[in-house]
């Protein structure tokens, strides 16, 4: 284990002072000499403009629940309550959000020789091979990886503007620049300068009449990273859409505002066909790289919400080969297997396999008539 | 996993909540200096359960074991945090309902598939509690 320092910083100064030092990173952000900021601005307060400014060290949790939150910018704890777990959500900020890093598996793997991020000119190994979780737009010869936030895709959607502070004093940043797509430098993920940290994000006042929503697409029903995600805001007038924003999570290293949609369907009518053919405006040149998409490694331990009611039926009929006459006791799933090559056994060979593990058949096991009584039920399907 | 309750005496960092549950795995021991720390050990014996661990029991909410402790304590603190009216992605009225139960405990993975039995347990104090 690597020997680390730790230390809390009791205000923004501090903590500009100390994650500046050589050697120190912030905590909440990202690990050692960790300085941890999670104790700074975390307020949520309504703005002059009748807009929200949210303190960068605020809990997802506290976000989401907060009341000016849920009442006026319904589709940010939609998108925030989409991710992660309660308790992770009860850690994670909303800068450690805005600062963290892709779930690539190659990245992951701190073996990995070939990953442009970790080691530059090193190349990307995601080509070529197991891509689930990657780019499908605007690829990167560099680098495929995704942005896996949810809450990053509602504040792209609603305009928000980041604040940071830094050597160099306060600055702005318009949340569809504060990450970068990878182009030849995948290092450089986000806007900030060395040095600087995120102090708040503020959203504009709500639009009246605007009209919502936050749909996640992931590989079981909670507690998963998304394989698409989409956060979409629209006004309606005489059944027309008069202004919207479509903004995808899950498929480029940034937010992906979906800018050719949104002109395809601005002041177009709301039908099935309109959306259809801003799919296709969107979408026309999807990025395709080589590799596999599905493999064994995609499964997925289910979560609470994967797993139904499950209803226990019991049977009166005794089953005469087992001692005890019980029916289908145990975890059928692994019993079935070793039954099944002992079958498969029994049926090549011709004599049944009484023992465990099965021996290699001697040739005496070989019974002819047996073998051709098999395959006889066999074609009967029995 | 843990359960972290806040001294009523130290600074709260954050917005942190009176009793919230928390990943112990992505938590440095400094950082709940001047806070409780409440684990599986603090909440009951085997002379005195808690009340969530005796329906465990009396629901088979487990078969392995392995992640009954990580499945008590944060249903522990859930029941705290409906109260507190946290909400989940369900939750529009905030009613403990069965899938909001399912939903909010989702972080915590059975390897056995005990799900059906642990839902069952929290249900039962839930009610019991509210009764």
């Amino acid at each position: 284990m690597k020997p680390l320092a730790y230390s809390r910083a009791a205000s923004l100064p501090d903590a500009l002072r100390d994650t500046r030092t050589e050697g120190h990173r912030p905590l909440g952000g990202g690990p050692l000499q960790l300085v941890d900021v999670t104790g700074l601005s975390a307020d949520i307060g309504a703005t002059a403009d009748g807009g929200l400014m949210i303190g960068g060290a605020t809990t997802n949790s506290a976000v989401a629940g907060h009341p000016l939150v849920r009442a006026r910018y319904p589709v940010l704890a939609r998108a925030i309550l989409s991710g992660a777990s309660a308790q992770i959500r009860n850690m994670a900020t909303v800068d450690g959000n805005l600062m963290q890093r892709t779930r690539c598996l190659y990245f992951q793997d701190v073996k990995t020789t070939g990953c442009n991020q970790r080691h530059p000119g090193s190349g990307c190994d995601a080509h070529g091979r197991f891509r689930r979780h990657h780019a499908i737009v605007v690829g990167s010869t560099a680098c495929i990886a995704t942005h896996p936030s949810d809450i990053c895709v509602a504040l792209a959607a609603l305009d928000a503007v980041v604040h940071v502070s830094g050597p160099a004093g306060t600055r702005i940043i318009a949340f569809g620049e504060f990450h970068r797509l990878p182009g030849d430098t995948p290092t450089l993920e986000k806007a900030l300068q060395p040095g600087e940290l995120i102090v708040a994000v503020a959203l504009p006042p709500p639009t009246t009449e605007v009209v919502s929503a936050y749909r996640k697409v992931r590989d079981r029903a909670s507690y998963a990273f998304a394989l698409v995600s989409v956060a979409v805001i629209f006004t309606m007038r005489d059944r027309h859409i008069t202004d919207l924003r479509i903004v995808f999570g899950g498929i480029i290293p940034k937010p992906w505002r979906a800018l050719r949609a949104e002109a395809a369907r601005r002041g177009g009518p709301a039908s099935d066909q309109a959306i259809h053919a801003a799919g296709i405006a969107e979408f026309g040149q999807v990025y395709r790289p080589a590799g596999r998409s599905a493999t064994p490694a995609d499964y997925h331990t289910p979560t609470h919400l994967d797993v139904p009611e499950i209803e226990v039926m019991w049977t009166a009929i005794a089953d005469p080969r087992s001692a005890l006459g019980a029916c289908g006791i145990g975890e059928i799933g692994v019993t079935g297997v070793g039954a099944a090559i002992a079958n498969a056994v029994f049926n090549a060979v011709g004599t049944r396999v009484r023992e465990l593990p099965i021996p290699a058949p001697r040739q005496t096991d070989f019974q002819p008539a047996a073998i051709a009584r098999r395959r006889h039920f066999i074609q009967l399907g029995i | 996993m843990t359960i972290c309750v806040n001294d009523a005496n130290a600074p709260v960092p954050g917005n942190a909540r009176v009793c919230k549950r928390i990943l112990s795995c992505l938590t440095l021991a400094a950082q709940v200096d001047g806070r409780t720390v409440t684990t599986i050990e603090g909440l009951g014996r085997a002379d005195a359960r808690h009340p969530l661990q005796a329906a465990f029991i009396a629901h088979d909410g487990l078969q392995c074991g392995c992640c009954t402790p990580g499945q008590i304590c944060p249903a522990v603190a859930m029941l705290k945090q409906v109260a507190d009216g946290v909400p989940s992605v369900f939750a529009g009225d905030l009613a403990l309902a069965r899938d909001e139960v399912r939903e909010t405990m989702s972080g915590n993975l059975c390897r056995c598939g005990a799900y059906n039995g642990i839902v069952a347990a929290i249900l039962e104090v839930a009610s019991e509690t509210a009764a």
